[in-house]
């Protein structure tokens, strides 16, 4: 019974990690927008280039 | 606002009811249009004279543009990844500076501490998920702008840019030469609030999913523990750890539903609130009472996962709703929101509410009128998309009214208002749908009542168990009573209307059917009759020629030649009978209104139109085409049914539907058109009282009657169906009788609408039927002691997910 004095207090610091993380997550804009995120891995990985975009927004 | 129903109907019309080769190969989303056909960008039916520019076939320069720089910024993985067309690009050079004014951005947009601003915009044409992803990047790209955030489902944009390095305008300006037109949010405190309050209960969610697992697996230590060899000492600490996590549960992520339950306690009104709340209070006080005085049994975990699984049900409830009313949003947004009002000589920016009746205001090219008024100065074209769902630009005469929302392209226009902030017709429309949404149908009323007397019968029924079984077996009276209180719960029964009301009214907007009556779903779903009023709602409003009959004095051909002349500048209705003809060229061309055109060919006098201004007697089922007063010949005009018209009768015939038409043309064109689409009953010549009259026969023949009309002459008839649709490009009388608002006139829509209907009552006898077995036999089984009560609650929510996905099926169906 004494593996129960470190879990326990495992299992609430645990706890209190994921609640934080939440918080965070909820504060800081994260369930805003759910939907590009679901398209965002079936794009190529290439960032925009920044030069790129300045010479469209010029051209147009 | 135009662009979006434009689209919307250029959406649907690629969507055909029977699902055609082509679109299965697609899987139905993919690649909306072959690139031979339709623009890349906006896949819009190609104009005939367009040329490829960079490879590329585009409609127009500015769909070329957004291609070009989508392409440039590295972007054209939106092309692969969208399920929807974009929107056709208009109009690059509007002008976006006041989006930089300091009267348009107060209430609108933060200073946030760190200098930079933010602001909520209302986004118009995010179709899908692959939209708001090349918003996202585009906006990302754009040097000085810090945070972009882009919600597809409601159409909002959150933005915090460097105010030192960018501009307002030009972030706009950047979503327009995408396609995407931005409005300012109305009312930037109540979307703050929505935004607050969906994260406050994201997080009460959130925390109550973490908390109360947890709390269950104290809990579960302790019923592992059924032979008692636990210590004192260690039980004890489980129980107070299980306390320690129960409580923030109960009181944080539980608040709403005490607070729910003392507002029906204070009104005397106990409904689902106090049941529930009831039973968790119930649970924890009575564990926190077992825990201080040792004795053997707690049920924290009850309390605890009874919270969660609430939670979860109210949720899913909001966001179906939710997702309901961000569509109807889209009405009140096109209203702008300044506007400039020119007074004694001088102009000046005012807040379109503050406009007066009979105020002069001045409305830029490319700008929404922003209040209901009468045309001033000079004749105009306007665009009603977002008020009759007509695309095509309405013309308008000097002291013509104007509604608010509609958007001249060509011109900047001098209006007087005649009425202005809540008493505009688009106010009203949006009043109107947002009344609808708010008021519970009745079937969902009768449930609540059904619920609320549930409810006390349920708390009465868990006093005699408890009661009861304290004489029986003491210690399993309060688990009983508790198991009785939370399986009564009757959270499913009052799901089950409106989560298939909210999913089915979603599914019915995204289809372009404004659901306006609170009886309409039901009884849409008994209709067994769809009477169409005129056959213009069966046909277009385009003519073509049926036949040319002449007097000796003419051949076919010089006849045709003559009226082609006389019509080919006149800008006459039915000019497009005669488009493409060989024609003699006329001079002084004169319109007639209502009568016909009248002009000069090779000195000669010749008129086209009614038999009457062609100088013959009665005869209104043809065109008659007279020289200096003597009749030539006989022109038959036809309406060309409108796309999809045979389809829709078809699928109505299908679907065990009777279809009548009453019309006030003539038997010639009735009949022309019925025969053509398979119509055997039909009566012609019939004035509103007729059809009316008609409509009432059958009534009481027992037949429950959907009508559709234009709305022209139709209000009555509109008014006496049992549920009636009115076609968007209707007049606005007709939208107060009507029922149902069809935007896009896309008739096609129609049995998909029906059947949907039919499955929405469907669906809601399954949620009723299940909703009221399973809380009868729940609580049977509670009382006698066979239901623990954390059992009794994973029930109560796995019958309220049931129902809530049963409902939401429906909601992926499209009209």
């Amino acid at each position: 019974m004494t593996s129960l004095l470190v879990l326990l207090p495992v299992s609430l610091v645990l706890l209190g990690l994921a609640v934080a993380t939440l918080a965070w997550a909820t504060r800081s804009g994260q369930f805003e927008d759910l939907d590009a995120a679901s398209v965002d891995p079936l794009g190529d990985d290439r960032r925009p280039a920044a030069s790129s975009a300045e010479e469209a927004r010029d051209g147009d | 606002m135009n662009a979006m129903l434009k689209a919307d109907a250029g959406a649907a019309k690629s969507m055909p009811l029977v699902e055609t080769e082509e679109h299965r190969r697609h899987g139905g989303s993919h690649s909306p249009a072959p690139r031979d056909a339709a623009c890349y960008h906006c896949g819009q039916p190609l104009p005939a004279d367009a040329t490829p520019i960079d490879g590329r076939q585009v409609c127009c320069a500015g769909c070329a543009a957004a291609a070009a720089w989508i392409e440039a910024a590295g972007l054209d993985d939106y092309y692969r990844l969208r399920t929807d067309a974009g929107n056709r690009i208009e109009a690059l050079d509007a002008d976006l500076s006041a989006w930089d004014r300091p009267e348009l951005q107060a209430g609108h947009v933060r200073d946030a501490d760190d200098g930079t601003r933010e602001a909520t915009v209302a986004l118009e044409g995010l179709r899908c998920a692959a939209c708001a992803w090349l918003v996202d990047r585009a906006l990302s790209a754009q040097p000085g702008v810090r945070a972009v955030s882009v919600n597809a489902v409601t159409g909002r944009l959150h933005l915090r840019w460097d105010p030192a390095r960018t501009r307002l305008s030009e972030l706009v300006g950047r979503l327009a030469a995408l396609g995407y037109r931005a409005h300012l949010a109305q009312g930037a405190a109540r979307e703050a609030g929505r935004r607050r309050a969906r994260n406050a209960a994201l997080l009460r969610l959130g925390f109550a999913a973490l908390v109360a697992m947890q709390a269950m697996m104290f809990s579960e230590a302790l019923y592992f523990d059924a032979g008692g060899d636990m210590s004192v000492a260690t039980r004890d600490v489980f129980r107070w750890l299980a306390f320690a996590l129960t409580t923030p549960v109960v009181f944080f992520s539980g608040w709403p539903l005490l607070a729910g339950m003392a507002r029906e306690l204070r009104l005397r009104a106990p409904g689902m609130d106090t049941l529930a709340g009831g039973a968790i209070l119930v649970a924890y006080v009575a564990s926190l009472v077992e825990t201080l005085r040792g004795g053997p049994e707690v049920w924290y975990d009850a309390a605890a996962m009874f919270v969660l699984f609430l939670t979860v049900a109210r949720l899913l409830e909001d966001f179906a709703r939710q997702r309901a009313g961000a569509q109807l949003d889209l009405l009140a947004k096109a209203q702008p929101v300044l506007a400039c009002r020119e007074r004694d000589g001088v102009r000046e920016w005012v807040p379109s509410a503050a406009l007066a009746p009979d105020d002069i205001v001045v409305v830029p090219a490319e700008t929404a009128v922003p209040a209901d008024a009468v045309l001033l100065d000079e004749p105009a074209r306007l665009e009603e998309a977002l008020l009759t769902g007509e695309s095509t630009p309405v013309a308008k005469q000097v002291g013509d009214p104007v509604l608010a929302g509609s958007v001249c392209r060509m011109q900047a226009l001098r209006l007087r208002v005649t009425a202005a902030g809540a008493d505009t017709r688009l106010s009203e429309l949006a009043d109107r749908v947002a009344a609808a949404q708010a008021q519970r149908p009745p079937l969902a009323q009768l449930a609540d009542r059904v619920a609320r007397h549930f409810a006390i019968v349920l708390l009465v029924v868990a006093a005699v168990a408890a009661i009861a079984w304290s004489f029986v077996e003491p210690a399993r009276a309060l688990p009983i009573a508790l198991a009785i209180l939370v399986a009564a719960c009757p959270c499913a029964l009052s799901l089950a209307t409106p989560a298939v009301l909210s999913s089915v009214t979603s599914a019915l907007v995204r289809g372009g059917v404004l659901v306006l009556g609170p009886q309409a779903l039901a009884r849409l779903a008994r209709v067994d009759t769809v009477v169409f009023d005129k056959t213009g709602t069966l046909t277009t409003a385009r003519a073509s020629l049926a036949g040319v009959r002449c007097t000796g004095a003419i051949t076919p051909e010089r006849a045709l030649a003559v009226a082609a002349g006389l019509e080919r500048d006149s800008g006459h209705p039915l000019a497009a009978a005669f488009a493409g003809l060989e024609s003699i060229p006329a001079r002084d061309v004169r319109c007639v209104p209502g009568q016909g055109v009248e002009g000069t060919v090779d000195g000669a006098t010749w008129r086209l139109g009614h038999a009457r201004f062609a100088g013959l007697a009665d005869d209104d089922t043809a065109l008659w085409l007279a020289r200096e007063g003597v009749p030539m010949a006989r022109l038959a005009i036809r309406h060309e049914p409108r796309p999809g018209a045979v389809a829709l009768v078809e699928a109505l015939g299908h679907a065990g539907l009777s279809v009548m038409v009453l019309s006030g043309d003539n038997e010639d064109a009735v009949s022309a058109t019925c025969l053509e689409l398979g119509i055997a009953n039909w009566r012609a010549r019939q004035g509103p009282a007729d059809k009316l009259a008609a409509v009432r026969d059958r009534q009481a023949a027992g037949y429950t009657v959907l009508a559709v009309g234009d709305g022209s002459t139709d209000a009555p008839l509109l008014a006496g169906a049992d549920v009636s649709l009115a076609l968007a490009g209707g007049l606005p009388l007709a939208h107060r009788a009507a029922d149902l608002l069809l935007l896009g006139d896309d008739i096609r829509r129609i049995p998909g609408m029906l059947a949907l209907a039919r499955a929405a009552r469907r669906t809601i006898h399954q949620n009723l039927a299940w909703a009221c077995a399973y809380n009868l036999a729940a609580v049977g089984a509670a009382a006698v002691g066979a239901l623990p009560p954390v059992w009794a609650a994973a029930g109560m929510v796995a019958s309220s997910l049931l129902v809530t996905g049963n409902a939401l099926r429906l909601g992926r169906a499209r009209p």
